[in-house]
């Protein structure tokens, strides 16, 4: 298994570039949770400390082709995916051209159809039997070599729909990778108030498939995990349950005080692991990186940054008259009924 | 186009069987649905001609069966879903009002979700709490949701075929009692689609009007008759959409007739029929010459075994009849 300890399992390429999009996204994070203290985001959700896993991930995933189902802690998943900070700050400030929503749905709901980015709700565990359905769907239309991912913290594997999910891929063998970003907490609740046991890789068993442990905070050992779990769902071999342990180093949200559950000490020691300044040392050390190069990548994700939040601040908010477009679409031949014309 | 006499449930069966003929992309998906053929045999032989990737057994997970149609409808196929009875379309609600119906608002129009899900419903067959709800009240105040109701084997084929072709989710609530026990001409053929959001008159008359849907549409037009006989003559309109609603039909039938008997099987507090009556209420109140009136099924939990108790839940031609000379009155 590759680790930070085994035989390198990057390009050089792409070891900067996984590197640079950790980076970045770190650097929105910082920008989101400065613009809720000014008040002007209304909701922030964070993905530091997990920039290792959604980054990894995202090295095994072939964007726009194979499915991404995410949840609420992805940012830094979707930037990998080709997002940008630009669309992520309209998304947090709800501008029209937010490329999630359009200004509808608070910030962590990302959403692209161009990217097979899937929108989802705020409803925990809702989104992994869409993931499944996408995977059938696949299965249907004999589209080999595509495969499904989705994301979702230990907290979610305790709701019904979860079960429901990996039950029927289980059953279906299909191609599904389903993604545990296990941060040790579901808002306060630790690991053991959520699951009964130690792994949730251990519930795979139950449902036919894998179950893999991998570290979270090593973004090669996620990206070797998940590049074995895609291929055998490329290959036609099933569903994998992929576990990456890792830990969440802000509070959950913007509405939540971390230290109402949680030690400082705790917290002080994972950040010392932060698993952008260990894949740091990894490119200095293994790839022969230059720490200056390191610092320029650092210097260019805040000034995009920067761009992005003048971008968003400048752009226009939703117009009101557009709040009841897309409820529903147009039906063919219909011709319009006088009550649509009352209401529109 | 031909006409051919069908019963309710071989006009839903014979709409899967074409739909699935005609286009590549619609599946059917299930408990039971497959080898069985359904457990009211809606879906029997659909395995045999489509074969096990078009129709699909699924396991007893109701919110998995509605999440992976909504997955499949992501990808751009057409799946017809069948939850078993609509008594447990519960385990599925966060699915179908929280993720179906909100899935093209909520991501601006980006992704849409055309997907039917059809739930046998209603009583009036000995089926107790759990095998009679009228669940309709529940899903019609979510908009992005459709909820149909066909009342007749020629609407029930056409509005299911609409539905299948529509961009976004449907609830198609089919009345479990009318399955063998109404017959009647279907037209077939490709374009013999009845088009969401249109009501129909079953029935025109001068006094008062029946606004009805689903079985209480036969009660309605059995009382009718019978009240012929003593010069009270009932206009019967079939909505046959709960949403979209047809309020132009609604306002149209109380400007003829001045009296609104809405009717429902459902019970009587938050229930369909107190829309009805608010939009009555709203746009036609210059046209009434007496009170908008509801009849409806008691406000006790859901439709209890023992028959005397059913037939006091139920809503009947007789019950009907009672109403609806008082309201003539007034
Ligand atoms: C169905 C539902 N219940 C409760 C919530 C409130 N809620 C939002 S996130 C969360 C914790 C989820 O924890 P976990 O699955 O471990 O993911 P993490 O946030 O740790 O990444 C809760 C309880 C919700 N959004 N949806
Ligand atoms: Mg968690």
């Amino acid at each position: 298994m590759g680790s930070d300890d085994g035989p390198p399992a990057l390009s050089a390429a792409e070891a900067l570039s996984a590197y640079t999009v950790m980076v970045q996204a770190r650097a929105v994070d910082d920008r989101l949770w400065q613009l809720s203290r000014q008040g002007r985001a209304h909701f922030v959700i964070t993905s530091a400390g997990h920039e290792a896993t959604q980054v990894g991930m995202a090295l095994a995933i072939r964007a726009g082709h194979d499915y991404v189902v995410p949840y609420y802690r992805d940012m830094a998943l979707v930037l990998a995916l080709g997002q940008t900070p630009r669309d992520l700050l309209l998304h947090a400030m709800g501008r029209a051209a937010d490329p999630a929503s359009g200004g509808r749905q608070m910030y962590g709901h990302f959403s692209s159809r161009a990217r097979r980015i899937v929108s989802g709700s705020s409803s925990v565990g809702s989104h992994l039997v869409h993931a499944v359905g996408l995977a059938f769907a696949l299965r249907i239309g004999g589209e080999r070599d595509t495969a499904v991912v989705t994301s979702f913290g230990e907290g979610a594997t305790a709701e019904g729909a979860w079960h429901e999910a990996l039950t029927i891929a289980g059953i279906q063998r299909l191609p599904v990778v389903f993604v545990c970003e296990s941060n040790q907490y579901a808002i306060s609740m630790p690991h053991h108030a959520e699951v009964p046991v130690a792994d949730v890789a251990l519930k795979a068993a139950g449902y036919g498939m894998p179950g893999e442990v991998v570290d979270g905070n090593d973004l090669r050992a996620v990206a070797l995990a998940m590049r074995r779990a895609m291929a055998r769902a490329r290959a036609d071999g099933g569903p994998t349950l992929l576990e990456c342990k890792t830990y969440r180093l802000r509070p959950h949200s913007n509405a939540d005080d971390d230290r109402r559950y949680r030690a400082a000490a705790e917290v002080d020691a994972w950040r010392a692991r932060d698993p952008i300044g260990r894949f740091g040392e990894v490119l200095v050390r293994e790839y022969g990186v230059a720490p200056a190069v390191l610092a320029q990548i650092a210097g260019q994700a805040r000034a995009e940054v920067d761009q992005a939040t003048l971008d968003a601040d400048a752009a226009p908010a939703p117009h009101p008259a557009t709040i009841a477009d897309h409820v529903f679409g147009t039906v063919a031949g219909a011709a319009p009924r006088s009550e649509d014309q009352r209401h529109a | 186009m031909t006409t051919t006499e069908q019963t309710l449930l071989e006009a839903i069966r014979g709409a899967m069987h074409d739909a699935l003929a005609w286009d590549a992309r619609v599946v059917v998906l299930g408990e039971d649905v497959a080898v069985k053929g359904g457990v009211f045999l809606a879906t029997d032989g659909l395995l045999e001609r489509f074969g096990a990737l078009r129709v699909i057994d699924m396991p007893i997970a109701e919110a998995g069966i509605v999440g992976v149609a909504i997955g499949m409808a992501l990808h751009g196929l057409r799946p017809v879903a069948e939850i078993q009875f609509a008594d447990y379309l519960y385990p599925a609600i966060d699915q179908i009002l929280n993720e179906a119906a909100r899935m093209r608002y909520r991501s601006n129009g980006d992704w849409n979700c055309p997907l039917v899900i059809r739930a046998p419903f209603g009583g009036g067959i000995h089926g107790a709490l759990y095998h009679s709800q009228s669940v309709e009240a529940l899903f019609t105040s979510t908009p992005g949701l459709k909820v149909v109701v066909p009342a007749t084997p020629h609407d029930a084929r056409g509005l299911l075929l609409a539905a299948i072709a529509d961009p976004d989710p449907v609830l198609f609530l089919e009345h479990k009692r009318l399955y063998r026990t109404l017959r009647g001409p279907v037209a077939t053929g490709q374009g013999a689609t009845v088009p969401l959001g249109v009501a129909a008159c079953r029935r025109p008359g001068r006094d008062v009007s029946i606004i009805t849907y689903g079985a209480m549409v036969h009660e309605s037009l059995r009382a009718a008759d019978a009240l012929a006989h003593e010069g009270v003559d009932l206009e019967v309109i079939d909505l046959r959409t709960l949403v979209p609603l047809d309020r132009d039909a609604v306002l149209a039938t109380v400007r003829r007739t001045g009296r609104a008997l809405i009717v429902s099987e459902d019970n009587l507090t938050g229930g369909f029929a107190g829309e009805i009556a608010a939009v009555i209420a709203e746009h036609g109140f210059a046209d009434l010459d007496a009170p908008v009136r509801r009849l409806a099924a008691p406000d006790v939990p859901a439709v209890p075994f023992s028959e005397t108790l059913e037939d006091a839940f139920m809503v009947s031609a007789a019950k009907i009849m009672t109403a609806a000379r008082e309201l003539a009155r007034y």
